[in-house]
């Protein structure tokens, strides 16, 4: 499996009239093609910056972010659907910024968009739509310009905890039939058990890696994966690894 | 939610009662402006109060008519018309623009900055005679001094609006690759549109002052000099025609900004 991101040796400091912080010190770990990693970490550990450094939007004080070509997909905790587009209109935003506006891209995204169950609240507002089809739709938005790797950001946890879990259920699921790589980054043991193939600790700040955990369950789906008799003992140990 | 069944009778019984008060309160707002005519006209007429000094609706009627006979009402109203809409438009699209320039630039906009505080807190009318000087008599020292009270707050209040662009949605085009004109077109702009309307709203009235107390320091016609003249010469008639004419002028223009508001805000309810 090729690698498409990898952090070698990073550390990030932020400067400010206070003081130096340092947010992230040494960290190593990659993400091959097709992988699901989930990171986890107390908070305030640094996670936000982590994924930023991973899209490039910040550059490491020491170290190297390597990706290799891949392109990056970023969902936020909150849809951050756009009030004043039409669900048609918000999910064509990443294609006017990227410039690729073309009918056969708009085309592919509209037909993501229909495949996932947004085809009739296409011409509707955002705030005429639940929580979870918003956040289904900021979903398609992210995978309208076809990035190989999506990078999530606490994406569920804006919503209530019965919506959270079939949404979690939702975007796993297309993440999956879309084959795409995601790194999500959460501070809930629970979702990151549901879904990763892999499941990173981090320390306390600065954060640097302090164990790699390969999940193997008979199903993969959230849902199912919540009530195999394995999640109660991941859930055990990666809590003692966070509170050590 | 669309309801497809015929409403229940709750439902009827509250609409009912919905537009019976909407329509006491209608009912309620014109009372208080008759009577308060009828009354005004009333001691005016029965010389209860000098009608010379407080002037009554009917002779305010009267004056109006007059102006129209002699041919300078539609003159006087046109003037300061003219003067407050250009000044208004000038004021609000410099202001749009010069805050655009603020957002895009920190160091501009920090180093502006206490220029626009001292600049906001001083009252513009003092600079009245310099006005005169540099526009001379006509309509130009009005509408300057209209652009000068409306510019700095339509600044200001655009600046805020641009400034207040939700962190996260910038977050979100960023990761897109977006370029800082893409950010502004995309969505800065139209996520600052509410205190776009509010600032049109604020520099309706700020016209209204600038146009009025131009014209109270230098003019030859409209609305502000037929009341520093009537003033002058002791026709309290024409004070308070030109005060009830700048009444209706002033709600209408709020009212088009309103309407420009639904225009605009149909989509973010």
């Amino acid at each position: 499996m090729k690698e498409v991101l990898r952090f070698d040796n990073v550390s990030m400091h932020y400067h400010s009239k206070q003081g130096e912080t340092v947010a992230a010190q040494g960290l190593n770990f990659s993400v091959t093609e097709g992988e699901f990693v989930a990171i986890i970490g107390p908070s305030g550990c640094g996670k936000t910056t982590l994924l930023s450094l991973a899209a490039g939007l910040l550059q490491p004080t020491e170290g190297k972010v390597i990706s290799n070509g891949c392109s990056f997909g970023y969902m936020l905790q909150k849809d951050e659907l756009f009030p004043w587009r039409t669900i048609e209109k918000n999910i064509f935003l990443p294609l006017e910024i990227k410039k690729k506006n073309t009918p056969a891209q708009r085309e592919r995204a509209l037909m993501l968009a229909e495949k996932y169950g947004l085809g009739q609240f296409l011409k509707n507002y955002p705030s005429s739509l639940s929580g979870g089809m918003r956040q289904r739709a900021a979903l398609i938005r992210t995978l309208a310009v076809d990035p190989s790797v999506l990078l999530l950001d606490e994406p569920f946890s804006a919503l209530d905890y019965q919506t959270r879990l079939s949404v979690c259920d939702d975007v796993y699921k297309i993440i999956r039939s879309e084959k795409k790589t995601a790194l999500l980054i959460t501070h809930d043991i629970s979702e990151a058990i549901s879904v990763a193939d892999r499941i990173l600790v981090l320390s306390r700040r600065p954060a640097r890696v302090v164990s790699s955990h390969t999940l193997s369950f008979p199903e993969n789906e959230p849902l199912k994966r919540r009530e195999n008799k394995e999640f109660s003992k991941w859930f055990e140990l990666l809590w003692k690894e966070l509170n050590a | 939610m669309k309801n497809e069944r015929p409403y229940s009778k709750e439902h009827l019984l509250y609409l009912r009662n919905t537009r019976k008060k909407n329509i006491l309160i209608n009912v309620a707002r014109i009372t208080i402006l008759l009577v308060f005519l009828l009354i005004w006209e009333l001691s005016a007429t029965l010389e209860w109060v000098n009608p010379f000094i407080t002037s009554s609706p009917s002779r305010i009627v009267t004056a109006i008519v007059d102006l129209y006979k002699n041919g300078t009402l539609f003159y006087h109203v046109g003037t300061t018309l003219w003067e407050t809409l250009a000044g208004f438009a000038l004021a609000v699209l410099l202001g749009y623009g010069i805050a655009l320039l603020l957002w895009w630039s920190e160091a501009v906009r920090r180093i502006t900055e206490p220029y626009f505080v001292v600049l906001n807190a001083l009252p513009k009318i003092a600079l009245g005679p310099l006005i005169i000087i540099w526009c001379g008599t006509g309509s130009k020292a009005i509408v300057f001094m209209t652009i000068l009270i409306g510019l700095i707050v339509a600044i200001l209040n655009m600046l805020n609006g641009f400034m207040a662009t939700d962190q996260s949605k910038l977050l979100l085009l960023r990761s897109m690759g977006a370029s800082k004109l893409q950010i502004l077109t995309k969505l800065v702009i139209p996520s600052s549109m509410p205190n776009f309307i509010s600032m049109l709203k604020i520099n309706v009235g700020m016209a209204w002052i600038g146009s009025i107390m131009g014209e109270y320091i230098v003019s030859k016609a409209g609305i502000g000099y037929l009341i520093v003249y009537g003033g002058q010469v002791f026709k309290l008639d024409l004070v308070m025609s030109a005060v009830f004419i700048l009444c209706l002028l002033a709600a209408a223009m709020y009212a088009l900004v309103a309407l420009v508001e639904k225009l605009v805000i149909k989509n973010d309810k």
